[in-house]
């Protein structure tokens, strides 16, 4: 009989006093005040109103996460906000700087086109095989070009893994805005096979990425050219391209997300979520079932946003690659068999630490990447205002 | 506990590590080793590296080195010609350029330089090597044939002709 100590524990049922959960949200405080309030940065009025809202909301949102022992709940209030604050943030210094939300072709050429990580997968062949990047921009002229992204996304992959497409990607934040809204998914038998979809883009777009010389994706696909900046119409392919854009946005990030409850564009379309998936490889942190609690109700299945769960998977006591970290499995299942885990360790053993270091990193990281982005966009809406 | 309980919790205290030296470590160093790598933007965007400039009065021509597509690429191979700075160039431009440097004239390209800057651009090229195709009143039509300012200059990319 196993000893009391060696007995697995499980998330906490009951939420912790407000005391423990404000002791537990202080490193986040701390880090919050750190990253926004650094000297040097939000001089200005504006800025420092953003800042402040920005740091207090995002410490809220931890402090209810240790409070009540959920995840999801509170994550996606971050996550839907952040999504929803980047295109007014963007599309307002795009029109700022150049006046329009088109790449004019001298932008291009300049190599002024921010860059964004949605590409990256697609880059790597012809980097790999000719030295040569297929992105409009620079190398290094500013933080926006593509040395300092390429490092943000390094090192935010490195604490994330798939984790970026649910604490970090702009983009996945509407539409899992847009899955929230209905109280019931209308359409809820969906081909499975479905899920494999991201893989055979990914692999189809980097392919022809090489063979064409041209970021596919960005140029054909990419749902959120609708939102940020689009290819500029200067002929009849620039405009079947943005009726492309516009359709798959609505399609992927609206109407589909509001009928299924799930985030469709990232489970159906998105290549470089697949290519993320594969992080999770070298992620310490995962979300498992354990088997001796499941009753195989399938609700864990049903919550995951992003199809990662299959009846066999559950079986296996595992989540599928694709797996983002979100935590809806685990604050869905009524029998707390979705537990946090840090790979190595027992199934089960003490969840609510792995659950604790995980969302540290992940926190930490949302802070300093997306609460820049939702203080960016609060700026703009201040502007506005005033 | 384990070794590999062991290992595992250290993998987490260091991923716990690696995002508290994400803004103040990671992405610089992650930064400057990407741009270590030698790695260039596609030529077809940047216009390919400069060989030489030539002075013209108040202004100058400086020819790139040409640009040939990948694969399947779409376009054609280009040469860029950059005359600048804009603000010194007269209101009508009829220049000869010898693009490849052999003494004899390659191309007449012929522009007009409106006041404000924001105005569309057409160009005119007349061939005088059949390496190089003509243009007549070309615009922003693709990357291998077009007229655009940028920046301070006016940068015009003549299409070759097919070998």
């Amino acid at each position: 009989m196993a000893c009391k100590a060696c007995t697995p524990r499980l998330a906490p049922a009951a939420p912790r006093s407000t005391f423990r959960a404000l002791l537990l949200t202080l490193p986040i405080a701390v880090w919050s005040l750190l990253m926004f309030f650094h000297p040097g940065v939000n001089t200005d009025p504006k800025s420092r109103i953003a800042a402040t809202v920005t740091a207090v909301f995002m410490t809220v949102l931890f402090f209810m996460m240790m409070r009540t022992g959920k995840t999801y709940r509170w994550r996606r209030y971050f996550f839907v906000t952040l999504g929803f604050l980047f295109p007014v943030g963007f599309i307002y210094n795009l029109i700022l700087v150049r006046g329009t939300m088109g790449i004019p072709i001298e932008e291009m050429i300049a190599g002024r086109t921010p860059f964004c990580f949605l590409p990256i997968p697609l880059l790597i062949l012809p980097a790999a095989l000719t030295k040569t990047i297929i992105f409009p921009g620079s190398i290094t002229a500013s933080r926006y070009a593509i040395a300092g992204m390429m490092g943000l996304w390094l090192a935010i992959t490195l604490v994330l893994g798939k984790g970026w497409c649910a604490y970090a990607c702009f983009f996945g934040g509407i539409e899992e805005g847009m899955a929230a809204v209905p109280k019931r998914a209308r359409i809820r038998k969906i081909d499975p096979r479905l899920r494999y979809l991201p893989w055979a883009v990914l692999l189809a777009t980097m392919l022809l990425s090489l063979a064409l010389f041209d970021s596919v994706y960005c140029t054909w696909l990419c749902p959120f050219k609708a939102v940020t900046e689009y290819v500029t119409a200067r002929s009849t392919i620039g405009i079947i391209q943005n009726g492309v854009f516009i359709l798959l946005f609505a399609a992927l990030v609206v109407v589909l997300p509001l009928l299924t409850k799930k985030r469709t564009q990232c489970s159906f379309l998105c290549p470089f979520g697949a290519f993320q998936s594969i992080f999770n490889k070298i992620s310490a942190f995962e979300v498992k079932i354990d088997r001796t609690r499941c009753k195989s109700c399938g609700v864990c299945q049903n919550a995951c946003p992003n199809f990662s769960l299959s009846k066999e998977s559950i079986a296996q006591g595992e989540t599928l690659l694709s797996c983002m970290k979100c935590g809806a499995c685990v604050d869905a299942c009524p029998h707390q068999a979705a537990v946090w885990h840090i790979k190595g360790t027992e199934l089960a053993w003490k969840p609510e630490r792995a659950r604790l270091m995980f969302l540290y990193a992940a926190w930490a990281a949302a802070v300093m990447f997306g609460g820049s982005i939702i203080a960016q966009g609060l700026v703009t809406i201040l502007h506005f205002l005033a | 506990m384990t070794m590999r309980a062991k290992l595992g919790y250290t993998a987490a205290a260091l991923t716990m590590l690696a995002a508290l030296l994400t803004p103040f470590l990671l992405i610089g160093s992650f930064a400057k080793g990407f741009a270590a790598l030698g790695l260039h933007v596609d030529e077809m965007y940047s216009g390919g590296p400069k060989l030489r400039t030539v002075q013209n009065g108040t202004y100058s021509i400086t020819i790139h080195k040409p640009v040939s597509p990948h694969m399947f690429q779409s376009g054609k191979p280009f040469v860029q010609l950059d005359w600048s700075p804009a603000s010194a160039l007269p209101q009508h431009v009829s220049d000869v350029v010898d693009v490849d440097g052999d003494g004899q004239p390659d191309i007449r390209v012929v522009f007009d330089v409106p006041r404000n800057p924001k105005a569309p651009l057409r160009v005119n090229v007349e061939s005088l090597n059949p390496r190089y195709d003509a243009m007549q009143n070309a615009g922003k039509d693709k990357f291998s044939r077009l007229i655009a300012r940028v920046d301070n200059a006016i940068l015009v990319r003549v299409p070759l002709a097919n070998q």
